[in-house]
This record gives C-alpha cells, structure tokens and sequence, in this order.
C-alpha cells in the first residue's frame, strides 16, 4: 500500500467531508424543520474525524514517529481534536448550534493544511535531535487537544454571545454556584393545563432578568407583588423544575468546554517545563511560544475567575472567553511569524 | 486594671496594623476583581516581552527604536532601557506583580477557599418545603419516597445522608477542594522558583575532545549560589561526536563524560546527548552546542601536527570553521582549511581563495607539492551547566497542580429530598413529596441527571395523576 498517495488523497478528502458537513450544518440551522439535516451533519463530522484519524495513523506508520514534528500534522492533529471535542459539546448540549460554529474553523484548517502548504512541508521529515525524546508526544499531544478543547470553548462562547446579543443575562454555573437558585421565587407550571414541549419551553425562559441580579428583582415592590401572586398560585400548584434556555446550555457548556481544556493546558505546560528542564536545564526561559502558552492560560484563569465575580457575570466573562479564541491562535500560529525560540523546528515562518 | 499599663498601649499599637489588615488589605486581596485584573496585566506585560527584544545590547534597541520617530509617539530606546522593557521578566515591577499575585492567592484561599468548602461540609437537611422553593430543579411530586429516591441516587454515585423523613445527598466535593489545591500549588511554584533564582547558578562551557574543565564559565548565579558551585570535582570529555543521517543531517550529538575526583580518579561516566543529561551532586549538564576544535595533520614525514580551528564570521549563513597551514617552514605559503561539520569532509583554498582540493579525514592529499595528511579533526562539546535546588519544590508544585485542575473540572452537586407526612395535600390522598437540587458547574449535565431521576421516581409508581407533568417535562430533553 502506498501511504504516502493514501495520506495525499486522505487530507483532500477530510476537507471535502467537512466543506459538506459545514454546508448542512449551516442549513440545518436556516432550516430547523427539514429532518435528519442535523444527523447527517453529526454523520459527516465523525467521517471526517476518521479521515483524519487515518492520515495520521497513515503519517505514524510510514515516518516511524508519533506524526507531531511540523505544521502539517499539528493542523491536522489540531483538526482532528476539534472534531473530538465537538462530538463532546454536541453530546453535552445535544444542539446543532455547536456545529454550525465547530465545523468551518475545522473546515478552514484542514484547507489550510491540504491546500495552501507547499507539498515539501506536507511530507514527512526525520525528527531533528531536540525533538527525538518520549516528552514530544506527551507535551505536543496535549498542548494541542487543549488548543482544540479551548477553541471549541470560545466558539461557544461566541455562539452565546450571538443568541443574547442585545440581552441582559444573568449566569448559571460557576464555581460557588449562583446558578443553582430560581430567577424570582420560582415559576410553577400550570398543571391543569395541557402543556407542550413548546409551551413549557416558552414558561421556563425567565433568564432574561432585565433587573440585574435575582436580589434586586425580589427588592423591587412590582418584583416582589408578583412573585407572592405566582406564589399563592403556586399552593394549588406543583412545583416544577426551571429549566434551562438554549443561552444557558451554550453558556454552560462553553464553560465546561473550556473547563476541561484549562486541565490540559497546564498538564501540557507542564510537561513542557518538565521536557525543557530535563532536556536543556531550565523549565522556564520566557520563551516566545511558552510566554504565549502562559499568556492564555492567564487569559483562561481570568474568565473562569470573571465567572465567580459579582457583577462581573453575564456577557462580560463570555467576551472573555471569545477574545481567548485569539490568543490561543496567536500562541499556536502567530508565535511562530516571531521565528525566535526553541518552537521553531519544522515550521516555515 | 488601668489602660496606661505599657503592654496594653503596646497591644494597642498592635491592632492598628491588624485592624488595617483585616478590615481593609484583606478584603482588597481577597477581591475577585483584583485577582483577574492581575492575570489579565501580568498577561499584557508578557506580551510586551514577546514583542519586544529581550536581552539585547543598548547599541541594538538605539538602532531598532529610535528618537525620532518614535515607535507609536513613545516607544524609544531610551524609555526601554528606563522601564526595563529590554528584560521585562526581571525587572522589579514584573517580579512585584508576581509576589502581589502570590498575596492574592493566599488571601483569596483563607478568605473564600476554605469557607466555600466549609459550606460544602457543614450541609443541612430541608426540613421546610418553602426551601426547595428557591432552587431551579426542584419538584413537587405526589407519589414517590425516599426509599425510591437512594437507590437512584446510588446508581448516580451520590453519597446519601438520611435523617427520616429528610434526605441530602452529594457528589464531586473533590470539585471544592481542587480550587485549594490549585492556588497553594500556584504558591509552592513561586516559592520554588525563588528558592532557585537565589541559590541556583548557570554555566556555560565549551570543552574539546579529551581535555578535563571544571565549572568556571558562570553566567549567572543567585546572591546565595556559592555553595552550589563544585570546586571538588572536574569533568573529562573523553570524546564528542555526531551521528549524522545517510542524507547528511545531524542525527544526535553525543558526549562522553567522566566526573573525576581530586585525585583524578573517575566518579561516575556517562555518555549524555540531547535529552539525556548527566547529574552529579545536584548540578546537571546538558548537552547544548557544539564547534570544532582543532585538527590533526601531517606535512609529508613530520610528527603529528595539531593547529585550532576558529569559527568563521559567516553573517548567519550557516557555522564553518577554518585554519591555515603552512606548506613552507619559512610559513611564506599555505593552505586554507575549512570545514563545515564533523562529518570529515576539509576544504583546502590556496592563498586565492581559490578552492584547490578536498580532503577526507584520515585521507591525505598533494597541495603546494607537499603531502598534507589529515588525522582527524577534533569536536569540542557545548555544555550547559546548572544547578536548582528548588527543582524539587517546583516540582512539587506542579505535581499538585495537575492534581488540582484537575481536580477542579468537577461539579459539585448536591440533591435535597423531604417527605411530607404531617400536612394536607389538596386530593389528601398521597403525603407530598419534594426533591431538589443544585451544582456548581455542570448545569446542563446536572439538569438532565436529576429530570431523569424525576422521571424514573413517577415511572416507578405510577398511579397518581399527576405524573403526567413529569413525563412530559423529561421528554423536552
């Protein structure tokens, strides 16, 4: 078998699959009614997950080293992450919104990687002497799953702030759990009346709290008169769960996203520091690329904290976590047009 | 007992500053604010010391930045050098915004860390179904018990409390003590980190084939490193090579050390490469860089012959060595030698500079109507030199620093249920049943954990009418 013509006509074939997916995922969310368009959009991206997955493995066999040493296959490892990620968050928040988002960076990666890269960076190259060690897979595995997991985060994060633009939103899920508690005393059902999925839906969407904050919509009079209206309705009525608003789930899942990408940013920076101190005897020399590295997760540590903040809850952390989407590129690409540093082995900048 | 006694003014001038503490430094540490405005700003003046050039010489930031124009109206080399801008990652305002940092970090642990997960511990029964009122999930059910409800939460990895009629359960309190774990890694890794700027030292040497050195070429040691610096041992490089690949490129560089006492009797003997350092007595040496260091030759029937070979300024197109050997013993004529690795190909230039010949190691040749037999040509290893004695503490740091971010994607949920028996319920038929809950993190995942719960509760029995408001909730998921 020639790997090299299968690796070729797998990198096209992983952006043709993901040029598709990102067109029905685009129409599956102009046009929610037509059926299977989000299934075939999930079918598509888990295609193109094992095209790439293919590639590699193709690239590992034929170099004989874990297919991590220049641009090439980082982008398609990124790519492949990416796509990983994806079926999580879509998983976790079971929208098609995520794709609609996740599908054209992948799109425009893999491009990148097939299209634009001249065919002598494409191929596989011997590893060059600092590089020949177990940490490269280690470091440069994780380092990039957490760029894929921290990207897939900040496109949430970015979906948010597209579905509330224009809103004032009050935030579930955070560390000391503000969002845990009903937006006024709480909402019950009408359960004599027959309810919709629709309907219920259409009930349980009070997370737009023009007022601020829970505790001043109880502290204002008009605030507090109706919530003893709803609850002396509520004695003859259940109480139900509130559940949450498609705002709430991207929200909430772009902070799990990233929440399990923050992990394995340090774990990667880590054994970063840990490689370059066994290896040259420093494990941190400010270095452009792990400056960089540092740089995000500050950028990252200060949107989880923002989220925890009173008064700093809503689009403010979101708009953080959005701006990370640049800095993680510029640590992963921009870094490199410096063309300073350990980083810059099997790069063309 | 008056006020006047001189230890109680003493106690009293004591709790001035602790007052100030308390009442102000404290909470102004503590403040969340303040922690994500100094992540964001050491953030921004890492930048500015990716951007800009580190370390270089003034002539350099004079030529790239000057006067006039000054770069963006401000950017001159005279405001860098002020500002420090040339070594951003040491200058005194970079160093106190990390010890600012570490305060907030330990501030933040006391004054919210540890409370949080004291709250986590010391939970409470809902003995009242007012407060299952006030949490988002949270149902009122007419059938359904606790002994319905444990099995579920068991099968969900709750850990279950029960007290009657009152039931609390709990997961993932490891999602609180993560956060801890995390900042008092974040301070160990400070802590070690400075431990090593004081003690530790780097040194650089530069060492042919064969020849012993002990550490002298220091170019950077802490105020208290002296003790650091060996002074009973040396090291011989028995021999340095290269491996190259059958195209030429250098495969890996290697080294063959001996660490040698006093006496020069041998420690210790490694050979060590790129990515496999030698260690004695807590100082490591590291493979780095490599030179050529001299050649060995012949002239016709002469004894073996040594000349060193020095770096030739190429303006960054690649590293070539050369010497020049005399071909007449008045050293009128001779012969350029140049080499460019120690792959053992010479070049042999005349007085021209015109190339006339090559060479092969152990190969000889007929330049200027002499012999010119080449022995070998000798490597020197590049060594970088260091010691840290605070590898260990930093390590530590970030052993439990993985442990703690880890540690900290965890949601922390928690899941109340109450059996009312004492009251009257509008059909009187069934006493209420009401069941609630909150997490920290995973709300989406947790929503979907307790509705099916809910769901699995009024599926188990299901008589009561109002069972249909559950089912139906649970299908909207």
């Amino acid at each position: 078998m020639d790997l090299v013509a299968l690796q070729s006509w797998l990198d096209n074939a992983s952006f043709a699959v993901l040029f598709t997916t990102m067109l029905i995922y685009w129409g599956s969310a102009a046009f929610p009614t037509i059926p299977y368009l989000s299934t075939l959009g999930t079918t598509g991206m888990a295609i193109a997950n094992l095209c790439i997955a293919a590639l590699l493995s193709a690239r590992w066999i034929e170099a004989g080293y874990f297919p991590l040493s220049n641009l090439y296959e980082s982008l398609f490892f990124i790519a492949w992450g990416i796509t990983a990620i994806h079926f999580l968050a879509e998983n976790m928040s079971r929208s098609r919104l995520v794709g609609v988002f996740t599908a054209p960076v992948t799109m425009a990666i893999a491009a990148f990687a097939a299209l634009s890269l001249p065919t002598e960076m494409q191929s596989a190259e011997p590893l060059v002497p600092a590089l020949k060690s177990n940490w490269l897979m280690m470091h440069v595995s994780v380092m990039l799953l957490s760029y894929a997991a921290l990207m897939v985060g900040s496109l949430l994060a970015i979906a948010f702030l597209i579905v509330t633009r224009g809103q004032n939103i009050e935030l579930k899920g955070s560390s000391v759990g503000t969002g845990g508690f009903r937006n006024g005393r709480y909402r019950p059902l009408q359960a004599e009346e027959p309810s919709t999925p629709i309907e219920l839906a259409a009930a349980t969407e009070p997370l737009i709290d023009h007022s601020g904050t829970g505790k001043t919509a109880v502290l204002d009079p008009v605030a507090v008169a109706t919530v003893e209206k709803v609850s002396t309705q509520a004695k003859a009525e259940l109480l139900s769960p509130q559940r949450l608003n498609l705002a709430d789930t991207l929200d909430n899942i772009s902070y799990r996203i990233i929440g399990l990408g923050f992990p394995l940013l340090t774990i990667g920076i880590i054994a970063g520091a840990v490689w370059a101190n066994e290896a040259w005897g420093s494990y941190w020399s400010w270095d452009p690329k792990e400056t960089w590295a540092l740089i995000t997760w500050l950028v990252f540590a200060a949107y989880l904290h923002a989220r925890i903040t009173r008064g700093w809850q809503g689009r403010r952390p979101a708009l953080l976590a959005a701006s990370g989407f640049v800095v993680v590129w510029i640590c992963y690409l921009g870094v490199n047009l410096l063309g300073k540093g350990l980083h810059s082995y099997g790069w063309f900048f | 007992m008056t006020s006047d006694t001189p230890s109680d003014k003493l106690s009293l001038l004591w709790k001035v500053p602790q007052r100030y503490f308390q009442q102000d430094l404290l909470p102004l540490l503590a403040d969340l604010r303040l922690a994500i405005a100094l992540l964001l700003t050491i953030a921004l003046f890492s930048i500015s010391g990716t951007v800009l050039e580190q370390g270089q010489s003034t002539a350099f930031y004079q030529a790239n930045y000057p006067e006039d124009p000054a770069l963006f109206g401000f950017l001159t080399w005279k405001a860098i050098l002020m500002l420090g801008l040339d070594h951003v990652y040491r200058t005194w305002w970079f160093l106190a915004l990390l010890i600012l940092f570490g305060s907030s970090l330990t501030a933040c642990t006391f004054t919210r860390q540890f409370p949080a997960l004291g709250a986590a511990k010391n939970w409470k029964f809902y003995d009242q179904s007012r407060q299952f009122q006030k949490l988002a999930l949270s149902a009122e059910l007419d059938n359904g018990s606790l002994d319905q409800l444990t099995p579920l939460l068991q099968q969900k990895n709750y850990r279950i409390f029960r007290d009657g009629n009152k039931l609390y359960a709990r997961k993932g309190i490891t999602g609180r003590i993560g956060p801890i774990v995390v900042h008092a890694a974040m301070l160990i890794i400070l802590a070690g980190a400075i431990l090593g700027a004081m003690t530790g030292f780097f040194a650089q040497e530069m060492v042919p084939s064969g020849q012993t050195f002990q550490i002298h070429n220091i170019f950077d040691a802490g105020p208290w490193a002296k003790s650091q610096i060996p002074t009973d041992w040396s090291v011989r490089v028995n021999r340095f090579w290269i491996d190259y690949t059958s195209e030429g490129r250098i495969d890996q560089f290697y080294s063959d050390l001996s660490v040698l006492d006093t006496q020069g009797q041998e420690l210790q003997r490694k050979t060590i490469h790129v990515n496999e350092p030698l260690r004695h007595k807590g100082v490591t040496l590291y493979q780095a860089d490599w030179a050529i260091a001299a050649v060995r030759f012949r002239i016709n029937n002469s004894p073996m012959l040594q000349l060193p070979m020095s770096q030739l300024a190429t303006e960054g197109n690649g590293r070539l060595w050369g010497t020049w050997i005399p071909t007449k013993p008045d050293l009128s004529a001779g012969v350029s030698l140049i080499a460019k690795d120690l792959q053992g190909m010479l070049l042999i230039y005349d007085m021209e500079g015109k190339l006339v010949s090559t060479v092969r190691e152990g190969m000889s040749t007929e330049v200027n109507g002499v012999t010119l037999a080449i022995a070998e040509v000798i490597g020197s290893t590049g060594l970088q030199i260091k010691a840290d004695p605070g590898i260990p503490l930093v390590y530590t740091g970030f052993g439990l620093l993985m442990l703690g971010v880890v540690m900290s994607y965890v949601s922390h949920s928690q899941v109340w249920a109450l059996e009312e028996s004492d009251r009257n319920p509008p059909d009187s038929s069934t006493p209420r049943f009401y069941v609630g809950g909150r997490t920290n993190r995973a709300q989406v995942t947790f929503e979907r954990e307790l509705l099916e719960i809910l769901d699995r509760l009024s599926q188990a029995e299901s008589v009561a009418p109002s069972v249909a408001t559950v089912t139906e909730l649970s299908s909207v998921s």
